[in-house]
């Protein structure tokens, strides 16, 4: 997944302007273009991709030819970034032009379509298989898309700086903060966690606080980062971070996905966030690298609990007069190609369903066989219960779009830089961010 | 033919000119006085109740003094750079006309490649300048890391992208002093500096007054370098009114807001180059 | 000569030839990093870069040019400006004419608000030009971002001509005209060649605003077939992978042009750029 779609959230530019269209022309934009439908038999299957790496395109392509030739059904597959995928969707819908299937990587964007009506439920496809903890976020009961990877932001890190140094994996705030200032040598830094305004942050940074136990809304919605029980877990996650800061990089307020990944590949960092992409990059451009990187979840302070931070994907079967086709096509695709699909990102797509962790065919790759105790890791924090798998936009009680424009609001990247670039007390940089957050869900 | 031909070219202008500006612009003013609160629900008039809050809102005050300092400092500094490089650029030496032509160049480059450069050699792992600066023994650099740094490398990079356009200009406007002029102050005992000021910077005047004009409306509405470069941040810092609005429309969808923010971005400029018409009467007023 | 002299002078020398290096490498250094950087393999950029690449590799423009939307995104620019530039010329060359040559009331007016025009803020006008692109059907083409670049161009256009056609002298045209030429036909022979200095201005004016814009790109483009080259470049870095080489590449590939193409006009350029802001 390009984590760069949380940016684009839930409504787009583009979209809110063509909302705003008819103000002062006295004209509905809108109702111009409502939906045509055509009427149509056996038209094309119309998909749109959001993985544009090289190998998934070519899984594509493979994918329609093989699937043409079976069935004489032409699928006509349009690749975007997935950041622009949302808008495209949503264009092809106002237009009259709708896509068949959509890719997504936002809750969100899910509930948004299913509440209007545009997506359909995909339980016929996905009832038959378990799967791994919080990712089908189903609306009573009904399931709305199929996610195809966890996409979870982790900690990778180095195992022959830790040699080295002699440092153990750390359990604690306090140990992790102590390896990364026992690792800076030079122009080799201790970690690097992104503190900008941006979705890196959102993504990559938050994992020690989810850990710690902080929530952002109770059962009622209510906001209670700044609660008598959470604040102060939220002011010591400050405090720990802005003890971080000095063994990072400078520029750490402007690193973006990809800065972090260079560092993490190029070894200028001892620990960084990301997802399995680092493997497949280092294994590409710095071998050497690759083969030292080990990976652990998010810690709290006292060594009790774990966390991962979210990022995971999915596609959804839209409502349109060739939904019944689309389906037949994602259960021949999900059922009979999802190994085929993986493989192009081995280590990056971290397998949603159970049964394919235990595939011979899936685990029958190269990288997945010399990265097993990783992807054990992996697989093992989806499955325990205890670890907390969460993210900013599936806070909450139940999927809603309310998180997402908390995470829109970058509330939380500020939080941080009140903190460590203002020196802002930490119990008032919090307060700050639960204000900020009250205003953004109104 | 003849007849028609002025009266054709005026009307094709007046089309122009209303389908491309006062069309838009009309509407664009005109959405500041609307609530479009969702994709779904139709736009409500709120009248000058965007206006309200705008002004009332410390943001909209603090976009307003950094997009006076941002223009203010990139301007100061593209003339007072741009004359020095002139000057420079104005003296006999081996290779001036390749170095003419050098430093030209970064005017030419679009504003992406020139804040992707200057992050490239900045940057915290791989950067030139970091590290030189290392093998140098010189402490890093946080070129984005303080609000005052922030708008230091904004201002940095605006003013290395545009200033050869002053530059070019003034050196044009170097040649069209009569070097009469200069022999006589000599004759007088005057020295360079009194020649500077007494004989080029009037001489060149007219030449400065356009620059400063279309060199300040440009930066003050300029939306890329700082947008692309720390897209207002950090906490603000960096945010001028082109940037504040472009959030309020485009990530926080909230067009009228948006709208009101640019609208009264133009009317300071309005009232801020009436107001350098009166100080800088330009020759021949237009 | 006395020795004092002697030693002004020489020092003088070495000041200048000193401002002279400083100077060079304030302007080159960047664009030299850039080019160097896209010749570079990724372990060396990544490893420790050194002023002077140990290595040259051409793998960044192979990969762009093979393996991405880069030459399309390259075509759909150029598209772009040059018709930019066309449409620029024809508008502004017939307001500025029409303007300069007519007794009309309210002649300030259009061409102060020219100047205003040119004041507003582009963000501005981009919203609800997208609206009326959607209402027409335009929404997302490349048209859509040559109307949009227009808007600025245009103004600018009709300010520096109306310059120049002002301070030529009516006799000339008015001699033409009695040796039989049309009005039309003064114009061409006699009026356009004069402007060529102006004329080129505005071209390259044009041709820069366009091609460098990012702004309505963004607001603009949604497809990736209709991407400009600075909005598939910044769109390169947002993408997760950070790709210093190929980043650095596309942008020698868009920087390379203009600068020869600047080295082929520069003389006009300076010519024009200097009447343009002498007269206006």
């Amino acid at each position: 997944m390009k984590p760069i779609d949380k940016r684009a959230g839930l409504l787009t530019r583009r979209q809110t302007i063509q909302g705003i269209g008819g103000v002062g022309l006295g004209l509905s934009v809108s109702g111009l273009a409502a939906p045509a439908v055509h009427a149509q038999s056996k038209r094309p299957i119309r998909f749109l991709n959001g993985e544009t790496g090289k190998d998934t395109l070519a899984f594509f392509a493979m994918a329609a030819k093989l699937y043409e030739e079976k069935t004489g059904t032409e699928v006509i597959i349009d690749s975007v970034p997935l950041g622009e995928a949302f808008t495209k969707l949503t264009n092809g819908i106002r237009s009259g032009t709708p896509y068949d299937i959509g890719t997504t990587g936002f809750i969100g964007q899910v509930l948004l379509l299913a509440e209007e009506g545009h997506i359909v439920p995909v339980n016929e496809i996905t009832d038959q298989y378990e799967w791994g903890n919080n990712i089908l976020f189903p609306i009573d009961e009904k399931v709305y898309w199929y996610p195809f990877d966890y996409n979870l932001a982790l900690i990778y890190y180095r195992k022959d700086l830790y040699e080295k140094a002699g440092l153990s994996v750390p359990t604690t705030w306090d140990q992790f903060a102590t390896n990364c200032e026992a690792t800076v040598e030079g122009r080799q830094k201790g970690c690097l966690f992104p503190i900008g305004s941006n979705g890196a942050t959102n993504w990559m940074s938050f994992g020690f606080m989810w850990a710690e136990g902080v929530e952002l809304f109770d059962n009622q919605w209510n906001v209670i980062l700044d609660s008598p029980e959470l604040a102060p877990k939220a002011a010591a996650y400050l405090d720990f971070m802005a003890r971080l800061y000095p063994t990072m990089p400078t520029g750490s307020l402007q690193a973006s996905y990809g800065d972090v990944l260079s560092n993490v590949v190029a070894g200028t960092v001892a620990h960084g966030a990301y997802a399995g992409r680092v493997i497949e990059s280092a294994e590409r451009d710095n071998p050497e690298i690759a083969a030292q990187l080990d990976v652990m979840p998010y810690m709290d302070s006292t060594g009790s609990r774990t966390a991962a931070n979210h990022g995971y994907d999915g596609w959804m079967v839209m409502n349109t007069d060739n939904s019944s086709a689309a389906m037949e096509f994602m259960n021949w695709m999900t059922s009979e190609l999802i190994v085929d699909f993986l493989h192009t990102a081995p280590v990056h797509f971290q397998p949603t369903r159970l049964d394919i962790y235990d595939n011979d065919r899936w685990r029958d790759n190269a990288l997945i066989k010399k990265h097993s105790g990783m992807i054990e890791t992996m697989r093992g924090l989806i499955t325990d219960e205890s670890v907390v798998v969460t993210s900013i936009d599936t806070q909450g009680p139940n999927p809603d779009v309310r998180p997402g424009k908390v995470f829109e609001s970058f509330a939380l990247p500020e939080m941080l830089q009140n903190k460590i670039l203002r020196g802002m007390d930490s119990d008032e940089a919090v307060s700050a961010a639960a204000e900020k957050i009250r205003q953004a869900v109104g | 033919m003849t007849r028609w031909l002025l009266p054709g070219f005026l009307t094709v202008g007046a089309i122009a000119t209303l389908v491309l500006i006062v069309g838009p612009a009309l509407y664009a003013v005109s959405l500041s006085f609307y609530d479009i609160p969702s994709l779904t629900s139709d736009p409500v008039w709120v009248g000058l109740n965007k206006y309200a809050v705008v002004l009332s809102s410390g943001e909209f005050w603090n976009a307003m003094w950094n997009g006076i300092v941002y223009a203010g400092l990139t301007i100061i500094l593209q003339v007072v750079l741009g004359i020095g490089f002139a000057l420079i650029l104005n003296q006999k030496f081996v290779g001036r006309s390749l170095l003419r032509g050098l430093t030209f160049l970064p005017y030419l480059l679009p504003t992406v490649i020139a804040v992707l450069t200057f992050k490239w050699m900045v940057d915290g792992s791989f950067g030139i300048i970091t590290i030189l600066m290392h093998e140098w023994g010189l402490p890093a650099v946080n070129w984005f890391e303080t609000e005052a740094a922030s708008m230091f490398s904004v201002i940095l990079i605006s003013v290395w992208l545009w200033t050869p356009f002053v530059t070019t200009t003034f050196l044009a406007g170097l040649q069209t002093v009569p070097v009469q002029l200069y022999e006589a102050a000599r004759v007088d005992g005057a020295g360079p500096i009194r020649q500077f000021f007494h004989i080029t910077l009037p001489m060149l005047r007219p030449i400065l007054t356009v620059i400063v004009l279309l060199r300040g409306v440009w930066m003050f509405n300029k939306l890329d370098v700082i947008w692309l470069t720390t897209g207002g941040g950090p906490l603000g810092a960096t945010e001028h009114l082109p940037v504040l609005s472009y959030r309020k429309a485009f990530a926080l969808f909230d067009i009228g807001s948006g709208a009101a923010i640019a609208t009264l971005s133009f009317l300071v400029l309005m009232i801020a180059v009436t107001l350098y018409f009166r100080a800088f009467p330009m020759e021949e007023v237009k | 000569m006395n020795q004092t002299l002697m030693q002004k002078l020489f020092f003088n020398r070495v000041a200048l030839y000193l401002a002279v290096i400083v100077l060079a490498v304030y302007s080159a250094f960047p664009i030299y990093w850039m080019i160097s950087s896209s010749l570079r393999p990724t372990q060396e950029i990544l490893t420790n870069p050194t002023l002077l690449p140990r290595s040259l590799t051409f793998q960044y423009y192979y990969s762009l040019l093979a393996q991405t939307d880069y030459p399309r995104q390259f075509l759909n620019s150029l598209i772009v400006a040059l018709t930019t530039v066309v449409l620029t010329m024809i508008l502004s060359i017939m307001i500025a004419y029409g303007v300069t040559r007519t007794r009309i009331r309210g002649k300030q007016m259009i061409i102060a608000g020219m100047l205003y025009a040119y004041m507003f803020p582009p963000l501005l006008l981009a919203i609800p030009l997208f609206a009326m692109f959607n209402l027409v059907g335009l929404n997302d083409t490349l048209l859509s971002l040559v109307i949009s670049h227009l808007t600025i161009t245009m103004p600018l256009g009709v300010w520096f001509l109306w310059g120049f056609f002002k301070t030529m002298p009516f006799e000339l045209e008015e001699a033409a005209m009695v040796d039989g030429c049309t009005r039309l036909g003064a114009f061409f022979r006699v009026v356009l060649p004069l402007s060529i200095p102006g004329l080129v201005t505005v071209a390259i004016f044009a041709f820069l605003l366009s091609w460098t814009d990012y702004t309505f790109a963004l607001v603009m483009i949604g497809s990736d077939a209709n991407k400009t080259v600075p909005l598939g470049l910044a769109s390169m870095v947002g993408a997760f992978d950070l790709r210093w080489g190929d980043i650095m590449a596309g942008s020698t590939l868009i920087a390379l042009p203009l600068f020869a193409a600047f080295t082929m006009l520069s003389r006009y350029f300076v010519q024009g750029l200097t009447a343009g802001a002498v007269k206006g």
